[in-house]
């Protein structure tokens, strides 16, 4: 058992090490171009159609259009579209008032079909040759289309992403999620877009060439997780997926633990379920670099959550034995204790431990200074985020078992 | 993008690199370990030497003129050989981490040969001083096949501290396979472990402190008797 947890220490730090190195290398070598934007090419054929699937939006839905309508980009040059999936609140009633206006487009669903079938729908009617998919709970920034249109002058690309920020900030757990998103949602796919790795097309906000989105035949419908698949695909076409990191859009987040549970377990089944679907691309020349970087993310997600899993065995069992042994003496902890340090009695899994957490801080300080964002505290920096880092192992944990025993699981 | 794969190449020699460093590290703590347990047996050796010197001089000149600074010199090779003992495992846990490390099944072979030396020693000078030391004989197998055993040594551990120069505890690891350890088990009829042997009476299975407390006070009066 010693030596089956050693050799996995020693595999997912090297993964884990390469990981943090090649960040840095790239933070260090490629920070400038972070926040270059392409050159505002004159794009003036280009019409942008805006597809958003509400289901019960009562509370959301009407900021959304309103931050839409207030884009700073000819009116005419962008339509919306608003899905109203079968909402049983007031809904369609909203997105009404705004169609009567003549300012968005409504179709209302009846009964509720799914946001993948929402999009489809929306795409099919959409009239423009660039189409953003974004969630009913987002609001974006004026600037969006001016951002992000550019990248579409470069016709090897079929899909822009953006930085996502938390909306409506009400507690700790929002504020870790703020920095993951800055970091994960934000830097990453900003990291990866230099290696055409970028695995997801964020689902509050994401641009899309329509002739890709029709090339490929839309959202699959049948995926719980439609904007990391779709990704699978774009690449799949050969087309590239760009990131924009000088404007965001917020999104509201989950506020509680149980929210934050059910949808990471959504998101990380469907990741499962969407690599599994596309098993064809891993290691194949074909898929470029992506065919390499999707399995080497899991291997370190797999491996990394088994030695979190052993190591916290290990942890608990070895506290329990030492409870034991004490229980022996009385338990006189103070007089038995071994104050005097060896170093000597330090072990290569200790230093390759330590070396992996001083990596894994120095990739979030160097990426929260990337990301010219320093908003996020301390307490946040160091404490939350690993702590979020290590309960995601759980919610991995629960995804694994959900696959393996084929549940089915609720949006 | 041709960058960014130059990129990948680098990050995977300065990984390699890392994971040298940190591998060239461990191979010298390893080398340190290793120095620090001879450079340790090379004491208890020069000890043995002294005491077999003073030994000599009991049955030439006479015990009154060897047996204090043999009960010093003994006093202070038992604590010597204990922690050495505790340090061996220590170091060897540090150590192994593929396989067993031979150095220290080699060592721990030595150790317990030299511990079976100087408890024929002590027992021998027993007789012509007024020594007061309890002897105390541990015996042990490995953690697999006694899962008992590294409690019971924790709990010595625990008495030793507390009561070092009233008694002398000898640690033998059955499973060395040693014949004067075969010896020693067969001698006091241990047939399970682990076994602590306190003037020449085996008490097998697990014993905790209270236990050890009453076992001792049975035997001769110690500083732990009175609380």
């Amino acid at each position: 058992m010693n030596f089956a947890y050693s050799v996995l220490v020693h595999v997912v730090w090297f993964l884990s090490t390469y990981f943090v190195v090649l960040t840095l290398l790239m933070l260090f070598s490629k920070r400038k171009q972070l926040h270059q934007e392409p050159q505002d090419r004159a794009l003036d054929d280009t019409i942008v159609s805006i597809v958003v699937p509400a289901y019960n939006e009562e509370e959301t839905i009407a900021d959304c259009i309103n931050s839409l309508l207030a884009i700073d980009f000819e009116r005419k040059r962008y339509e919306i579209i608003i899905v109203n999936d079968g909402s049983n609140d007031n809904t369609s009633k909203i997105a009404k008032a705004f169609e009567q206006k003549m300012q968005v487009r409504l179709l209302d669903n009846m009964p509720n079909k799914g946001k993948a079938a929402c999009l489809n729908q929306g795409i099919r009617i959409a009239q423009g040759n660039i189409i953003a998919c974004m969630d009913a709970d987002t609001i974006v920034p004026k600037d969006i289309l001016r951002k992000l249109l550019p990248y579409f002058a470069d016709e090897k690309v079929g899909s822009v992403t953006v930085s996502v920020e938390v909306r409506h900030v009400k507690n700790f757990l929002q504020r870790i999620i703020q920095l993951e998103y800055a970091l994960g949602l934000s830097l990453f796919l900003k990291l990866l877009t230099f290696v055409n790795c970028v695995h997801v097309t964020p689902g509050p906000f994401s641009m899309y060439r329509a002739s890709v989105l029709r090339n490929i035949g839309g959202f699959d419908e049948k995926n719980m997780t439609e904007d990391l698949e779709i990704a699978y695909r774009i690449h799949k076409a050969h087309y590239h997926i760009e990131n924009c990191m000088t404007t965001a859009v917020k999104t509201i987040t989950p506020d509680t633990m149980i929210s934050l549970y059910r949808q990471r377990r959504r998101w990380y089944v469907g990741a499962l379920l969407t690599a599994w679907k596309h098993k064809d691309m891993m290691l194949s020349r074909k898929s470029g670099m992506f065919g390499f970087f999707i399995p080497f993310n899991f291997a370190l997600i797999t491996l990394g959550m088994i030695v979190f899993f052993f190591s916290v065995y290990l942890g608990v069992s070895n506290f329990a034995n030492a409870l034991s042994f004490y229980s022996l003496i009385g338990y006189d902890f103070f007089n038995h204790f071994n104050w005097d340090f060896d170093v000597l009695t330090l072990n290569s899994l200790l230093f390759l431990g330590l070396t992996g957490i001083a990596g894994m801080i120095l990739v979030v300080t160097c990426g929260v200074r990337a990301v010219r964002r320093n908003s996020h505290g301390i307490l946040v920096k160091y404490l939350g985020y690993f702590l979020l880092f290590f309960i995601y192992q759980a919610f991995w944990l629960a995804a694994y078992s959900i696959v393996a025993t084929r549940r089915k699981i609720q949006w | 993008m041709v960058g960014s794969k130059k990129l990948i190449v680098y990050a995977l020699i300065i990984t390699l690199a890392l994971f040298g460093l940190i591998y060239s590290f461990n191979a010298y703590l390893n080398q340190q370990r290793e120095d620090v347990v001879l450079d340790r047996m090379e004491e208890i050796l020069d000890e043995y030497q002294e005491i077999q010197a003073l030994s000599m001089m009991t049955t030439t000149f006479g015990s009154d003129i060897a047996c204090l600074s043999l009960e010093n010199s003994l006093s202070l090779l038992d604590k010597t050989l204990w922690d050495t003992g505790l340090k061996i495992d220590r170091y060897r846990e540090a150590t192994e981490q593929f396989a067993n490390d031979p150095f220290y099944v080699n060592q721990k072979r030595k150790f317990n040969r030299n511990e079976v030396i100087y408890l024929s020693m002590i027992t021998e000078m027993q007789k012509h001083c007024d020594f007061n030391q309890t002897v105390i004989l541990f015996f042990f197998q490995k953690k697999e096949e006694c899962p008992d055993c590294d409690a019971q040594s924790f709990v010595l551990t625990d008495v030793n501290k507390e009561i070092d120069n009233e008694i002398a505890i000898f640690s033998f690891d059955a499973d060395l396979d040693l014949p004067s350890i075969k010896t020693l088990k067969e001698y006091f009829a241990i047939d399970r472990f682990p076994c602590v042997v306190v003037d020449n009476m085996p008490y097998c299975g697990l014993k905790n402190r209270q236990q050890i407390n009453e076992i001792l006070c049975s035997k001769r009066p110690h500083s732990i008797c009175s609380e």
